[in-house]
This record gives C-alpha cells, sequence and structure tokens, in this order.
C-alpha cells in the first residue's frame, strides 16, 4: 500500500492505539493489499478519552467495560458495586490502555 | 482475554470476594462493633444505594436459609451466590486438568449477553432492582 496512504491512517487514528504498535501497524498496512484499503478505512475505533470519560462517570456499574466489549468484567463490576469501590478506582487507570488494546485486537482482525 | 489472565482475574475475585462476606459477616454478628461501618462504600459516600446494595445481607440472610429474605434484600444476591459457589470450583478442576472450558463458558456468556434481545431486559432489570433499592433505602 501506498507511503502516503498508510501515514494518512496513522495520522488519523494513532490516538487510538499504543504507542508501541503503531511501528507494527505501520508495517503491516505498507505490505498490504491495496483492495483492503477500504475495509480498513472505515473501521471504527473506540475513544480512549471517551471510556475515561464514562470510566470516571459510570464505573461502579461497569458501563466502561461494557462500553469497551468486556461484558463479563462489566457484569462482575456492576455486581459488586464497581468491586467495592476499589476496582472502579483502579479501572480509572486502566480503562484507557484496556480500550486500545481492544482496538489493536479489532484492527488485527481486519490486517491479517 | 487469554486463559491465564482471566482465571488469575477470576480467583482475585472470588478470593476477594469471600475475604469481603466472611469480613462482614464477622462484624455483623460479633457482639462487640467497634463502630467499624459495613456495607456498600458508595453508599456511605453518596447515601444512594447503588443496585448491588444489600447483596452482602442477601448472602447472609441465604446462608441461614431465609431465601424470601435475601430476595427481599436483593436479588443479585443469589446469582452471586452461585457464581461464588461454582467459580472456585470450576477454576481448581480446569487448572488440575490443565484445560479451559471455563474460559470456553465464560466467553459464550458474553456473546448471549451481548444479543439485543438479552441485553435490554437484563439492562430493565437492574434499573428496576436500583429503583427497588432506592425506594427500600437500604
Amino acid at each position: 500500500m501506498d507511503a502516503q496512504k498508510v501515514d494518512m491512517f496513522i495520522m488519523a487514528n494513532g490516538k487510538f492505539f499504543e504507542s508501541h504498535q503503531i511501528a507494527q501497524i505501520r508495517d503491516r498496512l505498507l505490505v498490504l493489499d491495496d483492495d483492503k484499503w477500504g475495509m480498513i478505512q472505515t473501521l471504527q475505533f473506540k475513544d480512549p478519552t471517551t471510556s475515561l470519560i464514562i470510566s470516571l462517570l459510570g464505573g461502579n456499574l461497569g458501563i466502561d467495560r461494557f462500553m469497551i466489549g468486556d461484558t463479563g468484567l462489566g457484569v462482575g463490576k456492576l455486581l459488586t458495586c464497581g468491586g467495592f469501590g476499589i476496582w472502579a478506582i483502579i479501572d480509572w487507570f486502566m480503562i484507557m490502555d484496556a480500550t486500545r488494546e481492544k482496538n489493536m485486537a479489532k484492527i488485527q482482525l481486519a490486517l491479517y | 482475554m487469554g486463559r491465564n489472565k482471566l482465571y488469575f482475574h477470576l480467583g482475585i475475585a472470588c478470593l476477594a470476594g469471600y475475604i469481603w462476606f466472611f469480613v462482614n459477616y464477622s462484624i455483623t454478628y460479633s457482639h462487640e462493633n467497634n463502630g467499624i461501618e459495613t456495607g456498600c462504600l458508595i453508599k456511605q459516600f453518596t447515601d444512594i444505594p447503588c443496585p448491588s446494595c444489600g447483596a452482602t445481607r442477601s448472602l447472609i440472610s441465604l446462608m441461614h436459609g431465609h431465601i424470601i429474605e435475601s430476595l427481599y434484600w436483593n436479588p443479585f444476591g443469589i446469582v452471586l451466590f452461585v457464581i461464588m459457589l461454582i467459580t472456585p470450583i470450576w477454576l481448581l478442576v480446569d487448572c488440575l486438568y490443565h484445560r479451559a472450558s471455563l474460559l470456553w463458558f465464560y466467553k459464550k456468556t458474553e456473546l448471549f449477553l451481548k444479543q439485543r434481545k438479552v441485553a435490554i431486559p437484563a439492562i430493565l432489570l437492574v434499573l428496576i432492582n436500583w429503583g427497588w433499592n432506592i425506594y427500600k433505602g437500604l
């Protein structure tokens, strides 16, 4: 794929991934077939900042975990009042990385 | 989520749950209560009960065989009771035999709960239960 296209993608979507993953995504995109570009471009990623806001507001009910797709953990958080309030606080710091990991899993499905 | 990570988290969660339960149990039934507040931390800070408030009291009632009373405190208590009873045993069996049947079941359950026709009634039930909790003033 064109280096220009790949760099455009990285610029637009870099914030959805961990910094160490970006180099790997870039390398993979460069060797990818051109006809996959349309699909890659239309992928929807979850914004880590949004999930942080949701975690701050609704973390005790597990809504942040439900939002990024960790339904099982969400149920666990809901049933235990956000892990007795402790897990909810830990998740304020974990949820952004968890969201980026989910995004990485999503793009990997399209890339490989 | 991989097998080891999930099992580690579940193990920690079960352990914390049991410790929480028995600490609360012993404080509730010891005669010298040194003014230690028990129960939901959220409620102590905000004065509004959360959807799972009363689950500990529900589990304690269930331990004494009062099923109706435990339903009154919080129906979630029954769900928690079943989860906390089954998960540690399943976890141990899986670890001993190097299998991943609990992971398989966990993923199936996640997919089941993500279906719209299951998710919407479940959310409604949780909200109704929350409303009931606030009405009861737990």
